[in-house]
Parts: C-alpha cells; structure tokens; sequence
C-alpha cells in the first residue's frame, strides 16, 4: 500500500517536473522563431505574432506529450475516486445505508465462511492429516462400532495400505499427582496412538514397545493443561512416579499446549481427555469385548479406496477366525478421518452457508435499487456531462467506481461485524461443534470477503451503468428528470420481486427449523429432569458405594438416590455389546447391540423412567444369587415381539469377577423399562439392557438424586456425605440433569437461532426494499396523482391504485419464492425432526407472514400518495 | 498549425506512422539539436517537403526519450538562450542504422514496384 502511494507520488512528480521542462522548452523554441522572424526582418511584434501561429496551440502540444506518457489513465482514475468519494459524502443516509447493508451481508457470509474454512477446509491439525483415516467396525445393525484388541491385532496383520493403525478408548478415571481427588477422562491408547497426532511430546517420550511388555511398570503422558494444573509446569516431571487413582505411575511424556483429539461425535472420544495410559494388542482372546476406536494412517500413495477394498478382505480373513466375527458378517469400513468427523455438522454449515448467500442477495437488490434511484435522480447531471463529451464508457466507470468504494468501505465495515459475529457464534455454539475453536479470519478467510465484496459491488454497480447506458441525450436533456421510464419501473419490481422470493425460502427454511426445535424440546426423553440432580465418582467397590447411597438417600432434601454407569444424554465412554435371547440362531447371535448400563436400586424411579413391566433391581440382585436384568421396551419389542420379555433368559457380558473381567453369561430378565434416551433425544440408537452392579461392577459411577426444595447446600451436603466414606473418591460433575437436556437440545437451538437471525434481516430488507420502491414510485408519480384527484378519483382509488402496483412485483415474487422452497427445502431434511419439508402449515403461516408484512410497506407510501393535495402537487414540478 | 511552408497543404507529404521519430534520429546523428533545431533541419532537408508539426514533434520527442533512444541535456545555445538539447545514446544509433536499412529496403521495394514498365 505505501509502496503504491510512493509510487503516485513519484508520478505526480515527474508530471510537475515534466510541465515546467516543456513550457521552457517550448518557450525557447518560441523565442527562435521570434529571432528568426526577426532576422527577415519583422517587428518585434509581428515577430512575436508570427512566431505564436507558427509554434501552434501550446496547450495541445502539453496535452499530447501527456499522453505520451500514459498520465491521463491514471489520472481519471484519481478523479473517478474524487468523483466517487464526492457522491459519497454527498448522499450520507444513502452511503450509510448501502455500507450498513453490506456489513450485515458480508459479515454475515464472512463468519460463517469462516466456520466453513476452519471446520469443512482447513485440515484437521494433524501430520499428514490426509492419510488419517477412521476405522468402524460393522455387524448386525450397526455399522459405526468399535473393535477389540484381537480385532486390531488381525487388522495391523492384513494391512498393506496402512503404515499405522493405532486405537483408543476413553473411560473415566483419578486426576494423577497429589491433592484433592478428581474425576478425570483417561484415555487407554495404543503406542502408536499418540505419534499420529502430534510430532512430538513437549516434554519426555510417546509410549513405545516397552509399555507394552506384560510386566511392564504402569506409565503416562500428561496433557499440557493436567500438567500446568497439577503439577504446575514442573520441568523435571518426567520419569517421575506420581500418585495415580489408587496405585502409582510415572509420567514419561507430556503433550504439547495445542494437542487436542478431534473424533466424530459418536467414536465416545471427547476433546477433554487429561491423561493417557498405554493398552497393548494382542492375538488374544478372540471374543473379548469390542471397545477401542480405531484411527489408521495410509502409507504414502495409498489410497482410501484401495485400503477400504483391502479391509474389506481382511474382515473376511477375520471372519474365519472366530470371536465375534465368527458369529456373523464382520465388516470393517474405512473414511477420512477429516470427512468423518464434520459428518453431522456438514449439513447444518453449509445449510447456513446457503442462508447467508440468500440474505446477501437481497442486500445487493436493495442496494442495486437504491443507486439506480439515486442514478436516476442524477440523469440531468450525466445527462449533461455526456453532452459535454464525456464518453458513455467514463461515466460506467465513475458509476462502477462509485460501487466500487462502496463495496471496499461496506467489506470493511462487513469485517468488523464478521470478527464480531464469529464470537458471537463461538459463544453459543452447540458441543458438537467441537473444531469450532480454531476459527479464525485467515487469509483464506480475507480473500472470500475480497471476492464477495467484489462480486456483490459488480453485482449492484451494473443497476446505475445499465441506466447510462439509457441516456438519450435528445429526450432527456428536455425532459423532467422526475419522470420515471417504464424500463426503470420494470427492474425495480422485478427487484422487489427477486426480495420477495429470496426472503420467502430463508422464512419458509426457518420456520421449519424452529419447528424442529419445538419437537425436540417436546420429546420425550424417558426419564424427569426438572428436579435431578447428578455428580460422577470413582469407586472402589461396591461396599463404599452402597453406602454413599444409603447415606445420600438419608440427606433430607433427597427422595431417592441411586447409581448408573451413564448418564442419560452423556455419550462419552459408552458401553455397548451384542446380545441374543435363548435359542437364538448364530446369525441373530450378533444381530442386536444395545447399551449396556450397570445400576444400583432405585435409579428408575429416581430419574423418573417408567417400569413398564416386572420389577427393579432390589440389593439381593448379586452374583451369588440368579443373575438377572432389566430390558427397554425396543428391545423386548426386537426380541419377543408380542409376548412378555419377563422371564425369558438372555445372553450378556458381565464381570461379576471384578472390573474389566468380562465373561458370556445367561441373565433371566425381570423387568421392561421405557426407552431412555441415552445419546440424543431425536434418534433410538441402540436399545439399552440394565444389569446390576454386583454383575457388572465399574470403576466409575454417576449417582441421581431426586431433590425437592432448593438446591443450595446441595453440593456441599453432596461433598460431605462422600467425604464421610471415604475422602479419596473423585467427584465431579455435580449438576443438574437438565443441563444435560440443555446441551442436547443446544444444536438445534443454535440452527434455529442463527437460522432466525437470518430471516430477521432478509425480512427487514425485503421490507425495506419494497417499501423503498414504492416511496420513490409515489414520489415520482405526484403530480400524476395530483392530477387524478382534482379530477376527481377518490382516495380510495388512489390507495388501490399504490396497492395494486406494489402486489405487482410481491405476488410474482411469492410464487417464485414457493416454487424455490419446493427445490431448497428438501436439502434442510437432516436437520429436521417431525416435520417434513413439505409441511403445509409452516408454508401457510409464512405466506401470511410475508403477505402482512408486505402489506404494510406498500400500506405507507400508500397512505402518503393518498394524502398528496392536488394543489401542492400540481405546484410541485 | 503547421510550419510555414511555400506549398499548399493539399501538396505537402503527411508524414507516415512511425517515420517522425527515425527522421528525428537522423536529425541527430551528427550533432545534439533542440526541438527547433530539429524541426528546421527536416524541413530544410526534405526541401520542405515535410510538416513538421509541433503537436507531433513534442510527444514523439516524448517517445523516444522513454524508450532512451534520446537523452535531454539544458544547454545554452550560441546566442545565448537555454534550450534541451537532445542527443542519440547507443541504443539510438543502434534503433537508426535498423531503421535507416528497413526504409531503404522499403523505398526500394516501392521504387521497383512504382517504376514505369520498360
């Protein structure tokens, strides 16, 4: 830029210089004719005459060595933006207008372009991030599962297309080092889990081969923040053996400040994970229990393709070898780790994208209507510059260049509202939106607002040059230029039109994710939220557990109080596996998967889940005795559809041994409970099998407490009564069940409120468009008025006279929004839930919506035609 | 506005496209000159044959010093007067010969073309 001004600067210099080198030259030139003339003998005066006629006209000779030097482009272009600037400052409502227009429009498209670049086009901030790619395994129903160590052990054996394939599973556990106890999630990672994500640790190693070693001593990475937090950036950390849960372990890594694990939603691998610990993988036990989720890292050259075919023969080979592969049609299917894991976000982005593209349109048309107005109101002036000899192609230039600055000051203003909306939406943003916090106005960022500030410009300055291009110098030098040309009513309805319809589809598109909204946050999620409260422990076992219970169930503001493995709608560390009832076929074997929840007593009618048949868990439920389960009433429907479920017997994984001891057991089922929705509450993922903790014993719990009264002391009394057992154990997460509900119903929530926003500011414009139109037409047409109405039409005549013209341009334009919505709407299916994007009612109330408001800015410039006094109005011109 | 010259304009030569400025080198092949200087000797050299039009000389002046096949030098003249004086630099005598050989093999070629038959 100063390298640009230095360079206008040295121009206008050399012009200086050149000008007073050419009137000496030319001066000089002039006095030897003046000698000459005077040597065949002249007067000095006739000499000087004569030497004047013979030079010829200076101020030619001047401009053409101008030109020589190609000054006059650069010149008129320096005038053109004088000129522009001028018309600018002349016309501030009109200027504010047109930049504020576009700061709402081009801001909006920068923020969520921004998203767009940092969620769907930056690369995921991994090395060689597009050779990772997500591995999940498929059988029976599901097709996104995760594997067993026998599994990866199989697939790193079968892989050509692979360099690495590494797993992880994330589970809860105790925050290391000394001080009070705290609930953590802990990673178990393969050893080469970590070097795929990160180049390399800040401090100490990744786990290798020697972690792995069957007696080797137990070690762990730290994250950056764990490491800051507890052990306050203690340099000399590592080799350290540091307390950890219940033993101890020695930290031999810690991860760089910007490592973070970024996994679809439903791999159960959360952003938050604090610790990891080291897992191996082995050919053992071929029917183990199917938890870690798999990443993979083509080798150089390969591609997805050629590794998808060859998983899809290693499955096969795995198939053969038995587990719970032999039972059934094992699958394993490869993708992008990156396509992955912006899956559910994708159509929500780009639905947005779209929205804002809508809304930006609209501003163009307004804009283009407001500068051919204003070019019209200015015809007399280019008028009479054209008869001066301004050529048609200058005066388009002037007027683009007008648009232009417009367009650089408007995407100015549009960066400042961007920058500010992109934290506006960081704000709300919903938790699945987890790459949402790398968003930034990069380059590539700055070059979309360039562009669509260029494009949007182009797009509204061709309205003023198509009017140029109008001018006839005979007919509009004589006539008024208050009068409006037929052509120039004809753009601007058709115009109001293009608003109308734009604006229709953002309304008609809204309407239907707000209608989502409303369903959702109408579901039934199976159990109350209202008035649980929930905390998260470590436990040792079930002795001090039953006790916090007992202990908790006796707080007086406390009804009932029980335990659960997972809370409704937390979907981190799941648990789910295979089930078959008695008798079942080796295909059906492995053909129903559902969640699997270990319970305490009392969690149904804590939480408010309705028992539907049978009976709940009672403290006899244990290992010694029957082994029983509680079942949702989906999968009783799969399993016995139209008989009872109760006393039917069912095949499980349980570990009555201790944690993590899974074995194959027979359950008899003594219950059917209502679905409770585990993951979200739009869709039944997997049905869900409750066992009792005594068979199903788990490191870490969730307690429910149904409370009455106020919650304050709550948390205190909480920490107490835990204390009071034992003070080692790890809470966290004490709050209440509702702001689970709440950060389920948050991505919805956050599509319709952007989605509503938008609408907001198309409807505005659209209004402000027609409403514009029609002021400038009654504005125009006074005089014509005036002359209607001291012949003697009535008012009303008058008032359907304004009515009939603006519905001129509205209707078309709702037909043609109608007819948009029909192609558009469809697109908005996988974000909506019980409505369909035909929905009849939603088109009703935005028709009306549109007609209403419409109506009533074609009812004020209406009322001001209606009101024009004859008189005045025929003084007027 | 054009030099004076005995012939009406009718019979005077207009000057080609591009022919001012080798005329211009030539001017200056012996000696620096100003723009006077160089208007006089075209117009004695081709008898006055040629115009030669200030509104024309000025900028192809302009011209060939961009191209720095001229370079100006302020000079006081023998009667005493400052005036530019223009000279050829090497790429000039260079663009001249080039010029000086292509307009010959023109001429000729018109020559032998415009000849009478016989």
């Amino acid at each position: 830029m100063r390298q640009w001004w230095s360079k206008i600067q040295r121009a206008l210099g050399r012009r200086r210089k050149l000008t007073s080198e050419l009137e000496q030259e030319m001066d000089a030139h002039v006095h030897f004719l003046i000698e000459k003339n005077l040597q065949q003998g002249m007067t000095p005066d006739e000499a000087r005459t004569a030497a004047r006629r013979e030079f010829g006209n200076m101020a030619t000779v001047q401009e053409r060595s101008y030109e020589s030097w190609q000054f006059p482009q650069f010149e008129s272009l320096l005038q053109d933006i004088r000129y522009a600037l001028r018309g600018i400052v002349k016309a501030p409502t009109l200027s504010l207008l047109v930049i504020l227009t576009l700061a709402a429009g081009i801001g909006a498209n920068t923020a969520i372009f921004s998203f767009v670049n940092a969620v769907l086009l930056r690369p995921l901030p991994y090395p060689s991030a597009d050779r990772l790619a997500i591995l999940w395994s498929g059988l029976g129903y599901s097709g996104r599962a995760p594997f067993s160590s026998f599994e990866v052990f199989q697939l790193r054996q079968h892989s050509t297309q692979f360099d690495q394939i590494a797993g992880i599973w994330v589970t809860n556990g105790a925050l290391p080092g000394d001080g009070p106890a705290e609930q953590i999630k802990v990673a178990d990672v393969t050893s080469n889990f970590l070097p795929l994500l990160c180049p390399r640790p800040a401090l100490g190693r990744f786990f290798g081969p020697q972690d792995d070693l069957e007696n080797a001593p137990s070690t762990i990475i730290l994250t950056h923040g764990v490491w800051v937090r507890r052990f306050g950036s203690d340099p000399t950390i590592i080799g350290r053996s540091v307390r950890y849960g219940r033993h101890r372990s020695t930290v031999v890594g810690v991860l760089p400040s910007d490592f973070r694990l970024i996994f679809p939603n439903d791999a159960s691998v959360p952003p938050n994970v604090e610790v990891f610990e080291s897992i191996p993988v082995g050919p053992w036990q071929a029917d183990g229990p199917a938890f870690l989720h798999v990443i993979g890292r083509l080798r150089n050259g390969a591609t997805f393709g050629a590794a998808q075919s060859e998983m899809n023969s290693a499955a096969a080979q795995i198939n053969k070898l038995g587990g719970r592969a032999s039972m059934g049609s094992f699958k394993v299917s490869v993708f992008p780790l990156q396509a992955d894991t912006v899956r559910e976000v994708r159509p929500t982005l780009l639905c947005l994208f779209g929205g804002v593209g809508l809304v930006l349109l609209i501003g163009c048309a307004n804009i283009a209507n407001l500068l051919m107005a204003r070019a019209r109101r200015r015809l007399r002036e280019t008028t009479i510059r054209a008869a001066l000899g301004a050529s048609r192609g200058r005066l388009a230039r002037q007027f683009l260049t007008e648009s232009l600055l417009l367009g650089i000051l408007g995407s100015i203003a549009a960066l400042v509202t961007g920058y500010a909306a992109i934290h506006v939406i960081l704000a709300a943003r919903p938790p699945s939106f987890v790459n949402f916090d790398r968003v930034t106005l990069d380059a590539r960022v700055l070059a979309f607002t360039f562009v669509v500030s260029l494009g949007t410009s182009v797009l509204f300055g061709l309205a003023p040059v198509f009017s140029v291009r109008q001018i006839d110098l005979t007919r509009d030098l004589r006539e008024s230029n208050r009068q409006t040309t037929g052509l120039r009513r004809r753009w601007a309805s058709a115009l109001v039109s293009a608003e109308v319809a734009l604006a229709f589809v953002l309304l008609t598109s809204t309407g239907l994710l707000m209608r989502t909204f409303i369903n959702i946050l109408h579901t039934d999620p199976g159990f109350r939220s209202g008035d649980v409260f929930t905390f998260r422990v470590s436990v040792p076992g079930y002795a001090p557990l039953k006790l916090i219970q007992q202990k908790l169930g006796a707080l007086p503001r406390v009804q009932s109080a029980s335990a659960v493995s997972h809370l409704p709608l937390d979907d981190a560390g799941n648990w789910y596996d295979y089930y078959y009832r008695e008798g079942a076929s080796a295909t059906e074997q492995t053909s129903v998967m559902a969640d699997h929840r270990s319970t305490l007593p009392g969690y149904f009618t804590t939480i408010g889940a309705v028992l539907l048949e049978g009976r709940d868990f009672t403290d006899a439920d244990d290992a010694q005795h029957q082994h029983v389960a509680i079942i949702d009433d989906v999968l009783a429907r799969q399993l016995w559809a139209g008989e009872s479920a109760i006393g039917h017997k069912i095949n499980l994984s349980d570990s009555p041994q201790g944690f993590y001891q899974f074995q194959r057991d027979w359950a008899v089922i003594v219950g059917v409970v209502h679905h409770v929705q585990y993951h979200s509450l739009t869709a039944i993922v997997r049905p869900q099998i409750y066992v009792s903790y005594p068979l199903a014993p788990r490191p870490s719990m969730s307690f429910v407490l149904q409370t009455s009264g106020s919650d304050t002391g709550l948390v205190a009394a909480v920490r107490n009564t835990v204390d009071a057992v034992n003070k080692d154990i790890p809470i966290t997460h004490v709050e209440p069940m509702q702001l689970l509900v709440d950060r389920a119903h948050a991505e919805s929530r956050f599509a319709s409120l952007l989605a509503t926003l938008l609408s907001a500011i198309a409807l505005v414009l659209a209004t402000s468009g027609i409403y514009g139109v029609l002021s400038y037409a009654v504005a125009q047409r006074t005089t014509e008025i005036g002359i209607r109405m001291a012949i003697g039409a009535p008012r009303a005549q008058v008032l359907r006279m304004i009515f009939a013209d603006g519905f001129a341009s509205i209707l078309p334009g709702l037909l043609a929004g109608f007819l948009l919505c029909l192609a558009v709407t469809p697109l908005l299916a996988h974000l909506l839930y019980g409505v369909e994007p035909t929905n009849l009612a939603n088109y009703v109330v935005m028709l009306v919506g549109v007609l209403v408001v419409s109506a009533l800015a074609t009812f004020l410039p209406a009322r001001r035609a209606m009101k024009i006094d004859p008189l005045t109005a025929l003084r007027y011109e | 506005m054009s030099t004076v010259g005995d012939l009406s304009d009718d019979e005077k030569l207009g000057l080609l496209q591009g022919t001012l400025e080798v005329l211009i080198l030539r001017s200056l092949k012996l000696e620096p000159n100003h723009a006077y200087g160089i208007s006089q000797f075209l117009q004695q050299q081709s008898d006055s044959e040629f115009l030669v039009d200030n509104g024309s000389l000025y900028p192809a002046l302009q011209r060939l010093l961009q191209r720095k096949w001229v370079a100006g030098q302020w000079k006081t003249s023998p009667n005493g007067r400052r005036a530019r004086y223009y000279s050829l630099t090497p790429e000039g005598r260079k663009e001249l010969l080039r010029a000086t050989s292509k307009w010959e093999r023109f001429a000729i070629a018109m020559a032998k073309i415009l000849a009478p038959e016989g």
